[in-house]
């Protein structure tokens, strides 16, 4: 018997075995022997029994796993069995009862222990917030219940999409925009003109009134390290598939795959958050602004857009006359009451 | 106090205001009875009011003067007076309008504007005999005029008082309005003519009073042509009776005219002839409207007698050496006699909707800077004023109803028809744009280095510079052409492509799709001073996926619902977003009902829109306030012996607190035009969104 689960144990884990890889192994030396065997295997937990197109199969488990199994009472190798099959979609508490026709105290209970013997883990489901899902320890859930890359058990991870939305930023920043230096454009302005005139005086040896109106353009001094971001010529716009496997191809995000899916989702957010904007249908660029100062409008910018009493100003104790935010901006005294 | 007297509306409150500051108390009386009980004839004033008949009298005249009030059609048994409130509203808008005629044409025509601003619809001939007295001014006015102009702090309320005490003559009677007021307008003309623009905000906004000597009209000839370019422009237009009515009995004439002429005096019944009824009266109205705005015959006609050319529109050749060509103007015309001349009859007023074109371009030209930088929007300036010329108003007020569908038929989806003269082309730009602008900046050297041929980009910079002066047009033009190509690709879409006519593009701006972006642009910028990103984070995940519940604002925002149940609360109680509890259950219990949250583009610009009338009502009372402080003061520094020699008889304290008084009053005068801006962004630009 150990022999068999040696044998068994050699192979990859997770492997599972079919009645041919079984009798290959030429542990057992008949058939019957060979079911005897698998049968005090699967009773002390170390084989799980499973069947794959109606044909039986086995999978191995860990010695300490099946030491645990051996440990449950019935109800709990019962609910282990039904949270054990619905494998990483994971199940329901109020669907386990269901099946399982225990009660919830029972219920309640079982779960518990199981959980205090790290073999199943519970997990609040993302699309239904208020239900636990319950799933084997091991297994990771899927993405139904967990939510895409971005969630950790069950909520939005604000750091990761902070982190990641700032790199994928900079990255959709670089393929459109381009940096232009202060000084990109250093040319000494010729002024034809002003060259024509100069002629002209020389020949004549008067200077027309109207030749001397050529008054030199205002050129304003550039700093050659005042960079400015403008947009590039002809881009490549990305789309969420682009971003998305330049992201995957960066592996920063640690074992997980971002879908084009869940990227198009991070970047509507982006939009949203004013970040990018849409060019067409699925392409996006950044948002530029060409100058710093940000101003919002003539009514906010006053006192009275984010006044907190502003609903109750009017005649009376709050007003115009006694306003302190008034006071306040305008550098005056107001009224006192 | 009874119910509905408790609170009066804001606008009403606002425009009360505003008119007791440019018309004087009396009238502001007057107009605060009838911006409290609606239309109402002289008689029910007087029982209103507790004024006497003839002080009502003056008040109204006043009003009817500056279009403040509608009055009944001429012929009614009863005249009945309503408040214009869209005119109300524009007396703070005046230093405005003076200020975009100046920008566009030069100080002549602001000064031009601007009286007739002040003196409401003129006589061409009036407005003559206003610059180019036959005969000197009594010297009664002209006292008056030397403290008006001495002082401009109070010069608003001398006007409006000295405009009631001058027209005595204002015995009002229903029947001959339009030529009362023109005459009365001449009566007060003498008083004023001195001071362009003399309105408050024209001066303080601007941080300058107005300098006289500029910009002053030489002759009859050239005010005329003044008054011409302006007309052809849009900027002035012809008065007419039909101004005066309010747009109910303005809908009754012209819906009692239709029935006689085309229903045979018989109001129709059924569905069709009744829909045929409503176009017909909505094609008369705008026929009406467009009438005014018509160049009379009598002007049109003496333009092709002017030799010169000089008023052309182009804009940025008027501004930099219009005056050479004014001064030649005047030798040609200076000699005439003072004849009557045709035209001399016109009466003639300002546009009230062409500021809201010009306000508009304004904004889209700011935005763009912001956007896009400098060079860029210098383009789009040349864009829009180039299209201003055609633009009357920002929307058609009475468009034609949808035509009903037949069952089964789709609706028409074919673009609407563009006026190929409102198409832009590069080359138009390149020609038009200012000269001295380095077309070059704000783009990607390499677009440069594609359009010149020359040398390459090292580092983003040019290895070969190119002299932006230097550009021949066809280079110049397709600098240009990728300065359009940002603004088009630009979420605004200020301007988007429309038909390639040979190798060029050619452009339109859909100005109705800019201004709701644009009103959305506003209420994001509210929503974002007030409450910092988050807020409008939601709001545009609202505008984006419709209603939602708390969950899917949550996926949409990817944030989890503590973060932003604060902001929606908040959003709520200052109503820009709506709240919705829809129950599942018989019960409706708050945890069986889906609560959803959504957000109304045309609900949040209500909201904002009230508010800023309220802001800025604010603000004039406390500029009323502020005056109130230094009243004393004021009035010893407008004393006539002391104007002009303020060093010598205030003390430094006294002249501090003068300065203090003058740089709180342009800072508050300051705030209240931006808000005007964001009125005109938020009422003018577009009419009622029906849906998000």
């Amino acid at each position: 018997m150990d022999l068999l689960y040696e044998k068994c144990a050699q192979r990859a884990a997770g492997t599972i075995f079919f009645q041919r890889d079984l009798q290959n192994m030429q542990v057992a030396e008949t058939l019957g022997e060979l079911t005897m065997l698998v049968g005090q295997l699967c009773a002390q937990h170390l084989l799980k029994l499973m069947t794959f197109d109606s044909e039986m199969c086995w999978k191995l488990r860990t010695r300490s796993e099946a030491d645990k199994l051996r440990r449950l009472n019935p109800d709990e190798r019962l609910l282990y069995h039904h949270i054990d099959q619905a494998q990483n979609e994971g199940i329901w508490s109020k669907a386990l009862r269901a099946r399982t026709n225990v009660t919830q105290q029972l219920l309640t209970k079982c779960l518990k222990s199981l959980e205090s013997k790290d073999l199943v883990q519970s997990v609040m489901s993302v699309k239904f917030p208020n239900r636990k899902m319950y799933l084997l320890k091991d297994l990771r859930p899927s993405e139904d219940i967990a939510g895409g890359p971005w969630q950790s058990e069950g909520d939005f991870d604000a750091a990761l999409i902070d982190t990641i939305s700032g790199v994928v930023a900079r990255y959709i920043e670089s393929e459109t925009c381009i940096k232009v230096p202060g000084n990109w454009n250093d040319y000494t302005p010729m002024d034809r003109a002003q060259a024509i005139a100069q002629k002209k005086a020389q020949v004549q040896g008067v200077r027309d009134i109207e030749d001397s109106l050529a008054v030199q353009p205002y050129k304003p001094p550039v700093d050659p390290t005042a960079v400015r971001v403008v947009h590039r010529n002809n881009p490549q716009y990305p789309t969420a598939g682009t971003v998305a496997s330049w992201l995957n191809a960066k592996e920063i995000l640690k074992d997980k795959h971002v879908r084009d899916d869940d990227m198009e989702q991070l970047l509507e957010m982006m939009v949203l958050d004013g970040r990018l904007e849409k060019i067409s249908g699925a392409t996006y660029r950044t948002v530029l602004m060409a100058s710093d100062t940000k101003t919002f409008n003539g009514f906010v910018d006053a006192p009275c857009g984010n006044c907190p009493v502003f609903d109750l100003c009017g005649e009376g104790a709050i007003s115009a006359r006694t306003c302190v935010y008034f006071g306040e901006w305008l550098a005056t005294e107001s009224e006192v009451i | 106090m009874s119910y509905v007297q408790r609170e009066t509306p804001i606008l009403a409150d606002l425009c009360t205001s505003l008119v007791e500051d440019h018309v004087g108390e009396l009238a502001a009386r007057i107009f605060s009875v009838l911006a409290r009980l609606g239309r109402q004839t002289l008689a029910a004033i007087a029982r209103a009011s507790y004024l006497s008949a003839r002080q009502i009298r003056n008040g109204l005249s006043v009003l009817l003067q500056h279009n403040l009030v509608f009055h009944s059609p001429v012929g009614a048994p009863l005249v009945h007076y309503e408040i214009d409130w869209h005119y109300s509203y524009a007396l703070v808008r005046q230093g405005s309008i003076a200020k975009f005629v100046e920008e566009r044409f030069d100080k002549r025509a602001s000064n031009v504007v601007a009286n007739l601003l002040s003196l409401g619809p003129t006589r061409i001939g009036d407005l003559k005999e206003a610059y180019f007295p036959a005969h000197d001014a009594d010297s009664d006015d002209e006292s008056d005029d030397g403290t008006a102009n001495g002082s401009p702090l109070k010069k608003a309320k001398t006007n409006g008082v000295n405009g009631i005490s001058t027209k005595t003559n204002g015995d009002v009677n229903g029947d001959s309005h339009t030529d009362h007021h023109a005459t009365n307008g001449a009566t007060e003309l003498g008083a004023q003519r001195k001071h362009p623009a003399d309105d408050i905000p024209a001066e303080h906004v601007n941080g300058e009073p107005v300098a006289q000597d500029e910009g002053v009209i030489a002759s009859e000839k050239q005010l005329l042509d003044i008054v011409q370019l302006l007309m052809r422009e849009g900027w002035l237009m012809e008065a007419d009776q039909t101004q005066f009515l309010s747009p109910g009995d303005l809908h009754a004439m012209v819906q009692e005219t239709v029935i006689e002429e085309e229903h045979h005096g018989i109001a129709p019944t059924g569905t069709k002839a009744k829909d045929d009824m409503v176009r017909s009266i909505l094609r008369r109205k705008r026929k009406i409207r467009d009438g005014w705005l018509t160049v009379p015959a009598t002007l049109s006609s003496r333009k092709r007698q002017a030799p010169d050319s000089g008023h052309d529109r182009s804009t940025k050749r008027l501004k930099t050496n219009g005056g050479n060509e004014w001064s030649a103007n005047t030798s040609n015309g200076a000699s005439s006699q003072r004849e009557t001349s045709p035209e001399d009859d016109i009466p003639i007023r300002v546009n009230p909707e062409k500021v809201a074109v010009a306000m508009r371009s304004a904004q889209l030209v700011h935005l763009v800077e912001q956007r896009l930088g400098l060079v860029t929007a210098q383009v789009y300036q040349t864009i829009l004023w180039q299209l201003e010329r055609d633009l009357p108003r920002c929307f058609e007020e009475w468009p034609d109803p949808p035509l009903p569908l037949k069952p089964g038929e789709e609706p028409n989806v074919e673009p609407p028809w563009v006026d190929p003269e409102s198409l832009i082309t590069a080359r138009d730009i390149a020609k038009n744009l200012d000269r001295h602008l380095d077309v070059c900046a704000g783009l990607d050297p390499h677009t440069i280095v594609k359009i010149t041929g020359k040398g390459h980009v090292r580092g983003n910079v040019l290895t070969e510079p190119v002299d932006p002066y230097g550009l021949s047009l066809d280079e110049k033009t397709r600098v240009v052409d990728a300065h359009i190509h940002l603004l088009s690709e630009d979420p605004f879409h200020f301007v988007s492509w429309h038909s390639r006519a040979g190798t060029i593009s050619r452009w339109r701006v859909e100005f109705d799709e800019i201004s709701k972006a644009l009103i959305q642009y506003e209420i994001e910028n509210t929503v974002l001073a007030r409450q910092k990103g988050l807020g409008v984070k939601l709001i545009r995940a609202l505008k984006k996926k419709g209603r939602l519940d708390e969950r899917g604002a949550c996926n949409a925002m990817m944030m989890s619902a503590n973060d932003i149940r604060g902001t929606i609360n908040d959003l709520t109680v200052q109503g820009m977003i709506q709240t919705q509890e829809v129950p599942k259950v018989d019960r409706r219990e708050a945890k069986h009902s889906l609560h959803l949250i959504w957000y109304d583009r045309q609900r949040a610009r209500e909201k904002l829109l009230h508010d800023t009338y309220k802001g800025m009502l604010r603000i004039i009372q406390r500029i009323a306030f502020e005056r109130e402080k230094v009243q004393v003061l004021i009035s010893k520094a407008e004393r006539s012996d002391v104007v002009g020699n303020e060093e010598k008889w205030l003390s430094q304290s006294d002249l501090d607190e003068l300065k203090k008084w003058r740089e709180v009053q342009e800072k508050l005068f300051l705030q209240l035009t931006r808000e005007d801006e964001l009125v005109a962004t938020l009422r003018d630009f577009i009419g009622p969104l029906v849906s998000a």
